[in-house]
């Protein structure tokens, strides 16, 4: 019952052990998702996405948005490396080194696994996980951001998940506060409480700052701005109120809106996104799957280094696979085989087929039944494992 | 348990803390429409009714069921929020269960901080860095004010409601890290996937609120 001393595993290469938040993928789990790895790929394929494999060391960087949280190696000749954590500025780099002039816009997927040195929040979040994704360089139209948003939605379909897609705008909330006069630590700290959608803590920031009743009645309506369509009028109406002439604020919903109507189908808006996600520059999104309260896809607009405009999104294997298992077609009946000629027949019907490994017709029989095989193949002829030996060789 | 997917799209699975804020919380939550009832005692862990389902939890355990999504709204304390680092929403200030987190020392003690004693180990932590405290931190589980009185650590972390502990063991708050109170937490998918029923819901308990503190 007691586990071993956390500090002191014993031996671990000699127990069966795996370090916290790592997993082994185990049948039928395995073939789930790879399944559904290849329906993503093959729907980014035909989007014109082509496909590229990313190095999984990488140079440890003190610039990288993940670097506190990736796994840092140091290889034989003193260099720090770090495990891949993230995939959109790993793709950066390919873009500037691979892919100077383009032609943009240039599309790209990507597929593979990221490492984490620490559990993000503890429970309920893995240490290695695999994402895929797609990036969408070079342009920063409505149009591009529109096309991203059908993809996510047809990469969904394509799996079976029907999804709705959520999209934000971080630096509307960043302009509204601006438009107030907000500045500095005060604004950083209300960008926090407006994310949390926490109106007290807004009320206690706006006493502490001394913000009049205006200001925080505008700062609580941030805080709501969250629904179908009717959220972009609200947005507008409080942008124009501000005591700026709410320029930025404005830009934003006038986006929105054109990204919207290319996009044509129902979107949820949240204007109180705010800059959590650290190196979004303009519309985020993400999509939620019918009955689950987790994301199952997240993406927005970035900057690459040197300023090369670039947007994308990424899908949790992980997730998708534990929301998708149940829904998915089950795997082809096994048959054992007992020649060669009843195997080809078996898989020429689109069964598989194991092969026997011995003539020892009890072994046999008692690896079908531990196995969960129920029919056995010889020649032309199929035989139920039920029946296969129990009057054979002895009568 | 109930897989999620199972659920009607319009199903509540709230998370409440079990003990006193349950039946404030009940109470508050039948006021403002749900169908609601106090639960007869008894070992349940789950309590179903038309349309939501309660689950019984202890407090520190009401964040996780939230963030993770299980339950699609909760209630509970300021400081068990904050102590649980959770990106969850908190759209409701409930403004019952008021109480703050302290620094508490020994009446009299001026000696310098080396080793602080608590329940809240990550608001101690943030505390103590933003005030330039070197102190190390000792995680305990109840009865915090002996850490204090014994000379395990020089100062305490822990929550004050109306100071008598304090008084009776010649202890004082020297500072005030936050006030709390309990809050109502959505989790982030469910307030927009299941808005039909959480946001007039936000809406009834904030008029219900501010009713009940208009003096």
């Amino acid at each position: 019952m007691s586990s071993p001393a956390r500090s002191a595993p014993p031996s671990p290469a000699r127990t069966a052990a795996i370090p916290e938040g790592t997993r082994d993928v185990l049948p039928p789990e395995w073939a789930q998702r790879e399944h559904l790895r290849a329906r993503l790929v093959e729907v980014f394929g035909a989007w014109g996405y082509r496909g590229v494999e990313l190095p999984a060391l990488e140079y440890a960087s003190a610039e990288h948005p993940q670097d506190a949280r990736a796994f840092k190696l140091i290889d034989s000749g003193g260099q720090v490396l770090a495990l891949r954590s993230e995939f959109t500025t790993a793709m950066g780099r390919l873009v500037r080194a691979r892919f100077p002039a383009g032609p943009f816009p240039l599309r790209l997927q990507y597929g593979g696994r990221l490492w984490l040195r620490a559990l993000t929040s503890e429970l309920g979040r893995l240490r290695e996980f695999y994402q895929v994704g797609v990036e969408l360089i070079g342009v920063a139209t409505p149009q591009a951001d529109a096309e991203l948003l059908h993809l996510a939605a047809a990469a969904l379909d394509a799996v079976g998940v029907s999804a709705q897609l959520e999209v934000g705008y971080p630096g509307f909330v960043d302009a509204v506060l601006e438009d107030a006069g907000l500045h500095g630590e005060a604004r950083d700290a209300l960008h926090d409480a407006i994310d949390r959608k926490s109106g007290a803590d807004v009320d206690l920031l706006a006493r502490r700052g001394g913000l009049s009743a205006e200001v925080t009645r505008t700062l609580h309506a941030l805080t709501d701005l969250y629904g179908g369509a009717e959220v972009l009028d609200s947005a507008e109406a409080l942008a124009r109120a501000g005591a700026g002439q709410g320029a930025r604020a404005l830009e934003a919903v006038a986006h929105l809106r054109n990204v919207a109507a290319l996009y044509g189908g129902p979107l949820l808006f949240d204007l109180g996104v705010s800059r959590r996600y650290g190196y979004y520059t303009g519309l985020t999104f993400r999509a939620y799957a019918d009955g689950l309260n987790q994301p199952v896809l997240g993406g927005g607009r970035y900057a690459l280094e040197g300023g090369l405009p670039g947007a994308g999104f990424a899908v949790g294997l992980e997730r998708l696979t534990g929301v998708l298992a149940p829904t998915l077609p089950p795997e082809p009946e096994v048959v054992l085989a007992l020649d060669l000629a009843g195997a080809a027949l078996a898989r020429a019907s689109g069964l598989t087929a194991e092969l026997a490994w011995t003539d020892d017709e009890t072994e046999l029989r008692k690896f079908c039944v531990a196995r969960g095989i129920a029919r056995m193949v010889q020649g032309e002829t199929f035989t139920a494992v039920d029946s296969f030996g129990s009057n054979g060789v002895d009568a | 348990m109930t897989p999620a997917a199972a659920r009607t799209p319009d199903h509540l699975t709230l998370a409440l803390p079990k003990g006193r804020i349950l039946e404030e919380a009940l109470e508050l939550l039948a006021r403002a429409g749900l169908p609601l009832t106090m639960p007869e005692k008894s070992r349940a862990l789950r309590h179903e009714f038309p349309g939501i389902t309660i689950l019984e939890l202890r407090n520190q355990d009401v964040p996780v069921y939230v963030d993770l999504g299980v339950a699609d709204a909760g209630i509970v304390g300021k400081d068990v929020l904050i102590e649980s680092g959770r990106a969850v929403y908190e759209p409701v200030d409930l403004r019952f269960a008021a109480c703050r987190l302290s620094l508490i020392r020994e009446i009299g003690a001026t000696g310098t901080i080396g080793r602080v004693g608590t329940k809240y180990p990550r608001a101690a932590r943030a505390y103590l860095n933003a005030q330039g405290i070197p102190a190390e931190i000792v995680k305990l589980s109840g009865n915090i004010e002996l850490a204090a009185l014994t000379g395990l650590a020089d100062a305490v972390i822990d929550l004050v409601q109306t100071g008598g502990t304090l008084r009776a063991n010649n202890l004082e708050e020297v500072d005030v890290l936050f006030e709390s109170t309990a809050r109502l937490v959505v989790n982030r998918a469910a307030l927009k996937l299941r808005r039909e029923r959480l946001r007039p819901l936000i809406e009834r308990l904030r008029e219900l609120v501010a009713a009940d503190h208009l003096v």
